[in-house]
């Protein structure tokens, strides 16, 4: 491996530099991939790009020079006002990946940045510094996306996202993008490639993952996206393979190779592709742990979980939907989040220095079952039988439903410590939901709420009207309405649309709205707002908002 | 049972009020509605002399501290309380508040008048082991506050306070601080307070006959009907919902009454709670007496101060064996099921004092204790104590134009920040030798 890293971090402002030029070339030869930004702190901000030095210098290649790149940062759109700049050696050992962290930035002000090599620049990014860490910003708003399948079609809810101009950052719940070759997953019932995977093969080795990364950040509409925002981003399961956990995934075969090493390789291009902090730094190599906590003044702090790298093997048994009596979902010595991150998720939920405890939930915490019996009851039940799964028969044990032990472990610590304000954001279930969480599913709303649950919708991956192949709002329907009528602190539920959503938080409500595209077939289908919901501080409990935030 | 079964060695708060009337060193002065306020014996004549000499005590601001006892932070959107929410939603809202522990009434009040942490007031809790006395017994005597309050505070500065507390404790701790006080009655027997129909009522004569610059109320049905509310652990909460219904009742009155006399618009409200509530079924009950004098080494030498939601234990053996018997005290607690944690009194954080004793038990929520009887020592379903029951509301409205409208703020607000906001309110300058350890929470002019 090349060494590569960051070198030399610019001084205080740098006035005069000459504006973008309407002459200079657009970052089009060298700057393939774009421009990123992620993870801001009150005074740091990572920037990305990737860099295409030669033509040989393809993504996943290893071949091409090592090379020196320069950066900038800025508080203006022409450059103005430059107040950091620096070099970058980047090479294929790092798949010619450019990612710093800069430092020495003011708290909550928007810095537009850009890269270059050899005369030719960049696009100009944006991005924005969090909030002072004793500040009380009015508000903060993100947009909300996950489960983005290149195949089944046109990034239109990226789109959306970066013609707004009122978010503060982007958060990616995970499934960035899909590890399956071309006809593996694609568009609707057919399972049409809208547009076909690079590398047309599931992806399993280094160069695989690095080339499905380096074409999903060829999308104009994502390109947009990652330049106007800072991305907050977690994975699920697809970033490596599908239902992944800690010793394999339902998509690893043995004809595969090792999957440890598979996954290895899979964290390695997602450190190098991805503008994020893993263990702590932009160094890449030095660990993979991707849960953190991010600050933003006193009014939230986002803690990004990762539930797939430490998680027990699921119980399979029965196929999503159908409801699973499998009481191994319930077995304590099963776990989703991992002994450690366990703790460290409750030591986020007790701190006290932000209103809002958001949870950056790869997967829907919220119980989806039948069948459930109060807890009072269950107890005796399975002293003596231990036969029934503690909150009914979840019909997706793939997410928190499939390891309830933790998801109690959880309620129960935020019950005993009064934790307030607990706000789960969630993505992986490619629909949108809104529920509040109930200590007992039976009971409730009687035993009351843990906090709330938004779920935003998937960017393309189907969905329950695509899998069966019925037209929209017509077979999903009675589905949304015997999930409801059997869980009643679901509040909102939408199995068949794909979009983006908005999450707008003040010191006063937390609400979500939720905008959905048209056929994602299209490139440029429409975008319209659809529902809105939000949570009051302190009530636990979701209620339906007249509008979407302005 | 916690709160009402710790009374003090010889008379009651109440028997004492009478004393001091009857001895002639209060005087009664009659509010009508049978409301009887007191007033120190001489002070009618000493207060419009005192005030004559100080400039702030021409001031037109009023203070009013209201505390719904044991109010929990969502009832306010329960949609049973819509006065209490249009003054919430009308003036500066804390969306994250926190009572301080020990999660109890007493020490809370104290907490807020004096603006102090316990190893500072003197009053960490409700229930205490008395080590001079050697008995368990309530925070109910005047001397137990050790340091200055905010009514005293004003007091000195010409202006006029008063307090109408419903609870006969409360009414104990603070005695005779305020310029006015509302001698409580009727009484309930066994919950030790008076009803908050007659305590507000109490607070209007105070407003129309004495107008005080600053008043301190505590209103105590909330609680009363939670501890009592066997319906609590079902989640129901059929008592205490219907007080929360007439407790707002009285309280729009109470609004309703400053702006009838032109007070509202010099008016700072602060409104919150010393604690919330938990419940918990007869079958979810802590009591650590027994474990603890199995052990050889603490048999008979740990006294146990029950407080509901929290437990106190008191070494009262060789001191030289007071470590060791701390971390047995610890180690065995922290087994018994229903147990949340147990923590070293002198943990910097806690800020107890020693009244607190030496070892602090908490229970986890839907859990309470009974000591040292299992059965007969805590009986009731509602408890607090534990920190389960942190969260409170509070907010601060009113009419003057100081007061922020509409406004909600992320910061963590406290019960030791009422008394720093009546004095910044008030613009008395100064604080207690050693600071404050509340912080003012009106914006800085």
């Amino acid at each position: 491996m090349l060494a590569t890293g960051a070198v030399g971090a610019g001084l205080a402002t740098v006035a005069g530099s000459a504006p973008e030029s309407a002459a200079a070339p657009r970052g089009k030869r060298y700057f393939q991939h774009g421009v990123a930004s992620g993870d801001p702190r009150p005074h740091q901000v990572i920037i990305w790009t990737r860099i295409t030095p030669t033509a040989a210098s393809r993504p996943g290649s290893g071949k091409g020079p090592k090379v020196q790149v320069t950066w900038e940062v800025a508080r203006d759109a022409k450059f103005n006002k430059i107040v950091r700049r620096g070099t970058f050696h980047t090479g294929p050992g790092r798949d010619h990946t450019v990612k710093l962290d800069v430092s020495g930035l003011k708290p909550a002000t928007w810095y537009h940045y850009r890269f270059s090599y050899r005369g030719e620049r960049s696009r100009v990014g944006r991005t924005r510094t969090a909030p002072a860490k004793k500040s009380s910003p009015r508000n903060l708003r993100f947009g909300v996306v996950s489960c983005v399948n290149w195949q089944a079609g046109y990034f239109a809810a990226y789109r959306g996202v970066a013609a707004r101009d009122d978010l503060h950052a982007v958060l990616c719940m995970g499934d960035y993008l899909y590890e399956y070759g071309p006809g593996g997953y694609g568009y609707g019932f057919d399972n049409v490639d809208i547009r076909r995977h690079d590398p047309p093969r599931e992806m399993v080795s280094l160069e695989d993952y690095r080339r499905r990364h380096a074409q999903y950040k060829t999308d104009p509409d994502l390109q947009d996206a990652h330049a106007k925002y800072p991305f907050i981003v977690t994975w699920d399961d697809h970033e490596v393979a599908n239902d992944q956990w800690r010793g394999g995934a339902e998509n690893h075969q043995s004809g595969e190779g090792n999957y440890q090493r598979r996954r290895a390789r899979s964290h390695r291009a997602y450190d190098e592709w991805m503008p994020v902090r893993m263990n702590g730094t932009t160094k890449l190599g030095d660990g993979a742990r991707l849960y953190r906590r991010l600050r933003f003044g006193r009014l939230a702090e986002i803690s990004m979980l990762d539930l797939r790298t430490y998680r027990s093997k699921g119980i399979g048994g029965v196929p999503t939907p159908v409801p699973n009596p499998d009481a191994a979902v319930s077995n304590p010595n099963r776990t989703l989040t991992g002994k450690r991150q366990m703790a460290w998720l409750k030591k986020s939920l007790v701190r006290k220095r932000a209103l809002w405890k958001v949870i950056g939930n790869p997967v829907m915490i919220a119980p989806v079952s039948f069948v459930q019996l109060p807890g009072d009851l269950l107890g005796p039940i399975n002293d003596v039988t231990g036969l029934l799964p503690d909150d009914g028969f979840p019909y997706n044990t793939d997410q928190w439903d499939g390891y309830t032990h933790d998801r109690r472990e959880v309620y129960n610590y935020i019950r005993n410590h009064h934790v307030e304000n607990a706000l789960f954001i969630t993505g992986d279930i490619h629909s949108g939901w809104a529920a509040d969480l109930p200590y007992d599913i039976a009971t409730y709303p009687l035993s009351g709420s843990a906090g709330v649950e938004f779920v935003c919708t998937s960017v393309t991956s189907n969905n329950l009207k695509d899998l069966i192949g019925a037209p929209r709002r017509t077979a999903s329907l009675a589905v949304e309405t015997l999930i409801k009528a059997n869980n009643r602190h679901i509040k909102y539920l939408n199995f068949d649309d794909h979009g983006f959503s908005v999450l707008d938080i003040t010191a006063k409500r937390a609400q979500m709205d939720w905008y959905i595209i048209g056929d994602r077939a299209k490139k440029n289908t429409p975008i319209t707002w659809t529902a809105s919901y939000l949570t009051r501080t302190g009530t636990n409990k979701v209620i339906k908002a007249k509008g979407p935030v302005r | 049972m916690c709160e009402t079964v710790h009374p003090s060695p010889g008379p009651s708060p109440f028997e004492l009020g009478a004393a001091d009337i009857t001895a002639g060193r209060r005087t009664v002065l009659a509010a009508g509605a049978g409301v009887m306020l007191s007033a120190a014996a001489g002070a009618l004549d000493a207060e419009a002399a005192e005030a004559a000499g100080k400039p702030l005590s021409r001031t037109k601001k009023r203070a009013y501290v209201l505390v719904v006892d044991g109010c929990i932070p969502e009832e306010i959107d329960s949609g049973l309380t819509p006065n209490l929410r249009r003054l919430r939603n009308q003036g500066l809202r804390f969306s994250r508040a926190s009572s301080m522990p020990i999660m109890e009434t007493i020490p809370n009040h104290v907490m807020m008048m004096t603006g102090l942490r316990p190893d500072r007031s003197g009053v960490p809790a409700n229930a205490i082991y008395d080590r001079k006395r050697r008995t368990v017994r309530d925070m109910d005597r005047p001397s137990d506050i050790r340091s200055d309050t905010v009514i005293q505070r004003l007091n000195r500065h010409g202006l006029r306070t008063g307090t109408v507390l419903s609870k006969e404790y409360l009414y104990g701790v603070f005695g005779g601080r305020a310029k006015r006080r509302w001698e409580p009655g009727p009484i309930i027997p066994i919950s030790g307070h008076a009803p908050d129909i007659f305590t507000m009522r109490a607070a209007e004569a105070m407003v129309k006959n004495y107008d005080p610059h600053l008043m301190f109320i505590n209103l105590g049905d909330v609680d009363r009907f939670g501890h009592m509310d066997l319906t609590g652990p079902l989640g129901v909460k059929a008592l205490r919902q219907l007080a929360l219904v007439d407790t707002d009742r009285l309280v729009g009155g109470f609004v309703d009454l400053l702006k009838a006399r032109g007070l509202w618009k010099h008016s700072m409200l602060i409104v919150l709670a010393d604690h919330s509530m938990d419940w918990s079924r007869p079958d979810r009950i802590i009591s650590v007496a027994g474990k603890l004098d199995a052990d050889p080494l603490l048999r008979g030498k740990v006294q146990i101060a029950d407080n509901g939601g929290a437990d106190l234990l008191y070494w009262t053996g060789p001191k030289a064996r007071k470590e060791e018997a701390i971390r047995r005290m610890k180690r065995i607690c922290q087994k018994v099921p229903g147990v949340l944690a147990t923590h070293d009194r002198r943990t910097p954080w806690l800020r107890l004092g020693p009244e607190a004793g030496d070892v602090i038990v908490y229970a986890k929520q839907g859990w309470r204790f009974s000591d040292p009887d299992p059965i007969t020592s805590n009986p009731i379903p509602g408890n607090h104590g534990h920190p389960a029951t942190r969260s409170i509301p509070f907010f601060i409205s009113g009419g003057h134009p100081r007061i922020p409208r509409r406004r909600a703020s992320p910061s963590v607000a406290h019960t030791i920040d009422v008394a720093p906001t009546v004095a910044d309110f008030f613009g008395i300058k100064g604080s207690p030798k050693g600071g404050w350890d509340g912080r003012s929470r009106l914006p800085r002019r």
